[in-house]
């Protein structure tokens, strides 16, 4: 060390100036914007003592930055000096002993502060593997601060050569203890995850993977904040850096993690399949388990069993088993877990994205890939030009097909996907225009009805997956608003369900499913009244299922009120439509979509009522909610544009109306194909603007 | 300085199969330094560490081989031209696409300055962790010191709050941090010396290494 310093003990250089003002004087050289104390630097020119001192901080700071730069994160190994196995701390109780080491609760001499120690189980006994391992997990906690991942504070090697490490202790209950105690509804725990899904995406984004996501290592803590503990098996991307060839952690075959919270691709014990998305599958575990109150594949008696299960089924959705899991959540987590990685997120910060706009009541991403947004997204024509896109639409189908055998019991499960799918794949091949019976020209409609017969044939002894297949098409048809086919489709799937529902075989839910399908068909052929019969049904059976606050009982009762309202009972249909609009307003995170919806429908019943001016204020006010919410050229947008226009004819504001109705010809036409009936009324209309033919087809 | 420990002893020492010693100390001080560089050309962490080894492994065939003379030219211009070699060769089989995006500061293969900055920085990033673990793990100063130093540095804590938590006044946070920076740059002299690679003339004249592919 050096003299000076030594000499400098008692004050700072020729004692004019404080220590703190020569630091702050050599700070300054390198950062202008550091306060420099009046007079200083006048003083520097003529003291040589101190002149000297600021040089050598200035050349400290300097070494000190290269330093701060070149070896990021202190990982000491330093040896004990005093009477405790670790220096500078007293261990008091164990809290917890793991696979790997066990925890203490202790405190840090110096600062007096309560921390959680972690020593290695079996000391200098333990092999170079458990302490490389040990070792990482310092490396790999000690580079992270979040609020939702336990902070690292220093690391060592005990008297007895154990290294150990002290980190922030958190007093709490594991999330799955937690949800239980407070008794957390779906949308609490969704909030919950989010936090965690932020801690993960963090590390994620360091390259670092945890690789042993379960309850137990996920602690909330006395503020409500969920604390991912316990990096022990994480991998750090860069590992390789660091490591020798063949001195690897994880040795092929191996699998230490916990089974149940496993990826697929992890219990394979390929460890070059395992990336950072077998993170977002055990996150869907324990979503799953905090809103069920059970794991997704339970009573696999061996791991080979688990692995099957994992990999050739899909869970039941927690919506089955827990009727407040609403459709976004069911689908948020059967997107996690998926057995094909690929299937899942791509990344934690899109789990994050998706779980914000949830809490949110924005729509999902994770539907973006349901059935009919991506039919009318992907086909603006009604044939399908190529083999390519028939594999497209059997994508499509599939996925919709697999929501509809969702429904069915786990154990057949299996069996009856691969049926299914085969049954779609003989249909699709047999439109290859490539094979005798298949045609170039073949329209959407065709290919379902080919898909229909297919499924009838083959799944005549599975009439449960029969009907979710026809409900589903009928779906389809009703989608580009071919109201005969889908009528035929959904008829069939309805009086199949009721058939099945008197026998037990089929849910409520599913009953509801079909009965609102079939009032939205009536709707739509112009028959409000018998409409009416199957709505008000569905809508006893989806509140029973349900409960009255979820969006799909809250969908139901928004048709019905509009079926009354077209059977002229405005009074009656004014009247539910206020209820509902209160109701929707009372529910937390409600769709805003959905609030522009029953905005607008009471919009309908003012221009009914000849309030064109309600009406056009209603219309304008849906548009703007959803314009926020969908893409710009969403078909709901078109249909605002629309009825905007139509009120703006009536006032006879034809420069209005004609703006309007182009803006939703343009949509319409591309969403909905140039033939349909909405197309058609747009066309009208904008025909009578211009007072003559043009625009008509 | 510590004679065994010098880059010419190392390399000695290489000449005999059997002296794993010399093999693993070569391989401790080089490895990392060619992984941070085979980095900064955009290459993957695994793809990285097997460039790392197959340059150590080539090099230590040549140096037996007789074709590497210390005379002529630098250890490490020497290291990256097998590595450089093996960056190109991987890039041309796996095209571009592979390269990893987004790199700040990726080197530029084709520059011999880059090159020659890029191989210098991170030797001395090597040596730097290195001295900072011989002062925490063999110097003999006091734990409190280096722990008022680590939380000055890489903690970003101000003195004042160091100097709390650690029950020290600021004055003594200063000379705590005057002495661990006098300890490492002792410490960082020596190294210097044991490594035997000063700065500076990188474009050495005399032989190259072969392309390190073998035909």
């Amino acid at each position: 060390m050096s003299g000076a310093d030594a000499s400098q003990a008692g004050g700072a250089g020729c004692g004019r100036f404080t220590r703190d003002e020569l630091e702050l004087a050599a700070i300054a050289r390198s950062d202008p914007q550091a306060p420099v104390a009046d007079g200083l630097p006048a003083h520097l020119g003529g003291c040589p003592v101190c002149a000297a001192i600021v040089d050598r901080i200035a050349a400290d700071n300097a070494l000190l930055a290269e330093f701060a730069h070149a070896a990021p994160m202190p990982v000491p190994s330093r040896v004990a000096d005093d009477a405790g196995p670790i220096a500078g701390y007293k261990l008091g109780e164990e809290i917890h002993r793991g696979a790997q080491g066990a925890v203490y609760r202790a405190e840090q001499l110096a600062t007096r502060r309560t921390c959680a120690v972690k020593m290695l189980l079996r000391g200098r006994f333990a092999g170079d593997r458990e302490r490389i391992r040990f070792e990482r997990e310092v490396e790999v906690v000690a580079r992270m601060r979040h609020p939702s991942i336990v902070t690292l504070y220093e690391s060592g090697v005990s008297r007895e050569g154990e290294p150990w490490f002290a980190m922030e202790l958190v007093a709490g209950d594991r999330i799955d203890g937690f949800v239980r105690a407070n008794a957390l509804a779906p949308r609490q725990v969704a909030e919950l995850m989010k936090h965690v899904a932020e801690g993960v995406a963090y590390a994620h984004r360091r390259g670092v993977i945890h690789r042993d996501l379960k309850p137990g290592n996920i602690i909330v803590d006395a503020e409500g904040v969920p604390r991912v503990l316990d990096f022990g098996l994480a991998r750090s991307d860069d590992e390789g850096a660091a490591e020798q060839p063949g001195s690897g952690t994880t040795l092929v075959g191996e699998f230490l993690g916990t089974f149940a919270y496993a990826a697929p691709e992890q219990l394979s014990g390929d460890p070059t399949a395992v990336d950072s998305r077998c993170d977002l599958y055990a996150l869907g575990v324990v979503f799953y388990e905090c809103m069920v109150g059970r794991r997704p594949f339970e009573g696999a008696r061996s791991i080979a069993e688990l692995v099957t299960q994992k990999t050739m089924s899909a869970p039941e959705r927690p919506g089955a088993l827990n009727r407040a899991v609403d459709r976004d959540l069911d689908v948020i987590v059967l997107r996690l877990l998926s057995a094909d990685p690929a299937r899942r997120y791509d990344t934690a910060d899109a789990l994050v994205e998706d779980l914000t706009r949830y809490l949110d009541g924005r729509p999902i991403l994770a539907r973006d890939d349901s059935l009919a947004y991506v039919v009318r997204k992907t086909l603006r024509r009604h044939w399908l030009a190529s083999s390519a896109g028939a594999a497209l639409l059997l994508t499509i189908v599939v996925s919709g097909v697999a929501l509809a055998i969702a429904y069915a019991r786990a154990e057949r499960e299996r069996v009856r996907s691969e049926r299914t799918l085969s049954s779609f794949r003989d249909a699709v091949g047999s439109v290859n225009p490539e094979s005798a019976a298949g045609s170039a020209q073949l329209t959407v409609e065709q290919f379902l009805e080919l898909i229909e017969q297919n499924a009838a044939s083959e799944l005549s002894d599975e009439p449960a997956v029969l009907a979710g297949v026809l409900d589903t098409i009928g779906i389809v048809h009703l989608g580009f608003e071919d109201t005969a086919r889908a009528e035929k489709s959904l008829r069939a799937a309805l009086d199949s369900r009721r058939v099945l529902f008197a026998r037990g075989e089929c849910g409520k839910a599913e009953l509801a499913d079909s009965l609102h399908n079939m009032g939205r068909l009536l709707f739509l052929e112009g028959k409000p009244a018998e409409a009416e019969v199957d709505y008000r049904e569905a809508l006893a059976l989806r509140n029973d299922a349900f409960g009255s606050d979820d969006p799909r009982t809250m969908l139901t009762w928004r048709h019905l009120a509009a079926c009354i309202r077209r059977q002229k009972r405005l009074e009656e249909a004014r009247a539910m439509f206020d209820e509902i609009l209160v109701r929707a307003m009372e529910i937390p995170g409600y769709p805003p979509t959905e609030l522009a919806a029953i905005i607008n429908s009471r919009a309908f019943i003012a221009a009914d009522e000849s309030r064109y001016e309600d009406a056009l204020h209603g219309f304008r006010e849906a548009l703007a909610v959803i314009q926020r919410e969908l893409p710009a050229d969403d078909y709901r947008i078109g249909r605002s544009h629309f009825n905007i226009a139509t009120v703006e004819e009536k006032l006879g504001r034809r420069l209005e109306s004609t703006h309007h109705a182009q803006e939703a010809l343009t949509i319409l036409r591309k969403r909905k194909g140039g033939d349909a009936a909405t197309v058609q009324k747009v066309e009208a209309l904008l025909g009578r603007l211009q007072g003559g033919g043009e625009g008509q087809r | 300085m510590d004679l065994e420990r010098t880059t010419t002893a190392l390399l000695n020492g290489l000449f005999d199969p059997r002296n794993a010693a010399a093999w693993e100390a070569f391989d401790r001080r080089y490895r990392p330094i060619l992984v941070g560089f085979v980095r900064n050309c955009g290459v993957k962490p695994t793809e990285a560490a097997e460039i790392a080894q197959e340059t150590i492994v080539r090099f230590v065939e040549e140096y037996r081989e007789g074709k590497y003379d210390r005379s002529r030219g630098r250890l490490g211009a020497w290291l990256v031209t097998i590595a450089r070699y093996r960056v190109l060769d991987m890039r041309r089989k796996a095209g571009t696409a592979k390269i990893e995006r987004g790199e700040s500061a990726m080197i530029d293969l084709d520059d011999d300055k880059s090159v020659g900055a890029a191989y210098e920085a991170e030797r001395r990033h090597a040596l730097l962790r290195e001295a900072l673990e011989e002062l925490r793990t063999k110097s003999r100063t006091d734990p409190k010191t280096v722990k008022a130093f680590e939380m000055l540095v890489y903690h970003s804590l101000t003195p004042q709050v160091v100097a709390e938590q650690l029950g020290m006044s600021t004055h003594d946070v200063y000379l705590a941090k005057s002495r661990v920076a006098a300890k490492l740059r002792e410490i960082v002299v020596r190294l210097e010396q044991e490594y035997e690679e000063t700065p500076g003339d990188w474009e050495a004249s005399g032989a190259r290494p072969s392309d390190g592919l073998r035909a």
